[in-house]
């Protein structure tokens, strides 16, 4: 990686801070859009001199005066820690396995995406916070402009090819990842947000799944067809979709909030007193805590507690993502929980 | 085996639901609580456990010997591969392995026929999103209760596709038909089904309702 290079991944802003539409229960929205190049065997069965050729194909039509970035072999530490948090490269270490056959190319806020060799020959990723279904548009421009400069792998009966059968057609995922501490609070509630999410025809899933977080209250909520359907249609049926569940989730945090107002009040205030000032916290609290603190910020009327939307999503992006704590195989040690705590005192501090 | 939801190993308690392999905690986690029975509830009904298995074998996929060493002639990957992977190993593996496919294609998601838009063609998309009002300080609902699950989604008009997918007879689709449980379709459903599913050259599903009619026939007959 070269020195501007360098620059511009310490320069960038976290997206994820930015100001989003519905913040309060959405996270982020994500549109990843995959594409195969015709000539090369899918990844499962690329060799690596295929691979170095493919890499270098793509290489080629990414237009370096937007995007940064390049072979995953040549990242440092600082880069792939701070691309972790940004959510370029999943937390899941098996996409930093054979580095030699990944690249990752990166616009300047990390906002848009390119992963060559990650399952599929290239994945088009386009984040944003909050709710914008904008990322769609954005992730398409991108998509178009490799179809324009590559030979993609296309069929009238199938539509763009794929390794994972899956994602055979139109090769979209959107994602919501939205925090439901309401929902997850009421009994029958996360059931019933799923029946009604399979009827749209999508999924819903733990952030975290498999893990000591799995019952946090951060979920993804995704497309599945890339059949039978227009990408019209999926962006519709999602957007219809979260307006579902963000009335929902803020539907059952007034009732919460009024009908339990002491005990509301009373957690509240502990959950920010525990972040506020614990010298170690395991994870699990922590968003536990957070979800609390989504859940009652625009009833507490005592103005003692002064903590913004942004702050709140940021301390959840990072727990959730967390990728320089000490020792990732074991966040319950002390030296990750006392890491964590600081991390977390500092910015409340600030934002006090 | 792992679970097809969070990929853990699967240890001895698995569930299978709808064709959906879970672990105990995912099935809990999607509120199939009623299948993740106690061990004391299987001992008040010893019967339970041979209930789940003859369940879960009902639901298992066809046997099918005939094709298990076909094998992609560019890439190599056999079927075996692709039905254990999920994944295939080039292009030429989609004629190669093209019924498999489409099955698979249709078991997650219903539908195998391309409606996206072409390479190099932007989608025609007018989405954009709208800020949901805030509920704070109005009405609030009912305790305990949430009512996203009590009415059907209003799904956003879907574009006309191929003819021959549809029956223009005002009977159901022939993507419908492919979900439907055949046993509640009513004898003229089935009839209208058969034509549409001829129409669309969705042979073997024309056969299932073929059969499924002459079944009810022939039972009527006995009775």
């Amino acid at each position: 990686m070269n020195l501007r290079e360098e620059r511009k991944v310490t320069a960038m802003s976290e997206w994820y801070t930015m100001e989003g539409k519905d913040s309060d229960v959405v996270l982020s929205t994500k549109a990843c859009i995959v594409r195969n190049i015709k000539g090369y065997n899918f990844m499962p069965r690329l060799d690596d001199k295929e691979c170095q050729s493919l890499l270098e194909t793509v290489d080629g039509a990414i237009d370096k005066n937007v995007y940064s970035g390049g072979n995953a072999a040549d990242f440092d530490k600082n880069t792939l820690l701070r691309l972790t948090r940004l959510q370029i490269l999943g937390r899941d270490a098996s996409q930093l396995a054979n580095p030699d056959r990944k690249a990752f190319y990166y616009n300047d806020d990390v906002s848009l995406s390119v992963a060559v060799g990650s399952g599929e020959h290239i994945t088009v990723k386009a984040m944003a916070a909050g709710h914008d279904i904008s990322v769609y548009k954005k992730a398409e421009n991108v998509a178009l402009d490799l179809e324009k400069k590559l030979d993609i792998a296309f069929s009238e009966n199938y539509g763009f090819l794929t390794s994972n059968v899956k994602l055979a057609g139109t090769g979209l995922k959107v994602l919501y990842t939205v925090s439901l501490p309401a929902i997850s609070k009421t009994e029958g509630g996360i059931t019933a947000l799923n029946q009604r999410v399979k009827q749209y025809e999508w999924s819903m899933y733990p952030f975290a799944e498999g893990s000591e977080i799995s019952d946090c209250d951060v979920f993804i909520i995704a497309s599945v067809n890339t059949q039978g359907v227009t990408e019209d249609e999926v962006l519709k049926r999602g957007e219809m979709l979260i307006a579902d569940v963000i009335k929902a989730e803020r539907a059952l945090r007034d009732e919460i909030a009024g009908s339990k107002k002491e005990q509301s009040q009373d957690i509240y205030g502990r959950s920010y007193g525990t972040l506020r000032y614990a010298n170690m916290i395991s994870r699990s609290e922590a968003l536990q805590a957070l979800g609390w603190l989504r859940l009652y910020r625009e009833y507490d009327d005592t103005g003692d507690i002064n903590i913004s939307w942004n702050t709140i999503n940021k301390l959840t992006m990072d727990i959730l993502w967390e990728p320089d704590a000490p020792s990732r195989r074991n966040s319950q040690s002390v030296a990750s929980q006392k890491f964590r705590a600081d991390g977390i005192r500092k910015i409340l501090k600030g934002a006090d | 085996m792992k679970c097809e939801r969070c990929g853990k190993e699967l240890t001895n308690r698995i569930y299978k639901i709808n064709g959906v392999t879970l672990c105990e905690n995912c099935a809990r986690v999607l509120g199939y609580d009623r299948f993740v029975k106690d061990p004391a509830d299987l001992l008040s009904n010893p019967f339970s456990p041979l209930d789940q298995l003859a369940s879960t074998l009902m639901q298992m996929n066809e046997l099918d010997f005939g094709n298990s060493s076909l094998t992609c002639p560019k890439c190599g990957m056999t079927l075996r591969e692709f039905e254990n992977e999920g994944r295939v190993g080039c292009i030429e593996c989609y004629n190669t392995f093209n019924d498999n496919i489409v099955r698979e294609m249709f078991k997650q998601q219903g539908n195998s026929e391309y409606a996206g838009r072409l390479p190099a063609q932007s989608a025609d998309t007018d989405c954009s999103t709208k800020e949901i009002p805030q509920m704070i300080k109005k009405e609030a609902p009912k305790a305990n209760t949430i009512d996203i699950s009590e009415k059907e989604p209003e799904a956003p008009a879907k574009e006309e596709k191929a003819p021959a997918a549809k029956s223009d007879k005002g009977g159901l689709t022939v993507e419908q038909l492919m979900k439907a449980d055949l046993g509640m379709l009513s004898d003229e459903d089935l009839e209208k089904g058969i034509k549409a599913a001829a129409e669309a050259e969705e042979y073997r599903l024309a056969s299932r309702l073929r059969d499924e009619l002459k079944g009810r026939k022939e039972g009527n007959g006995n009775v």
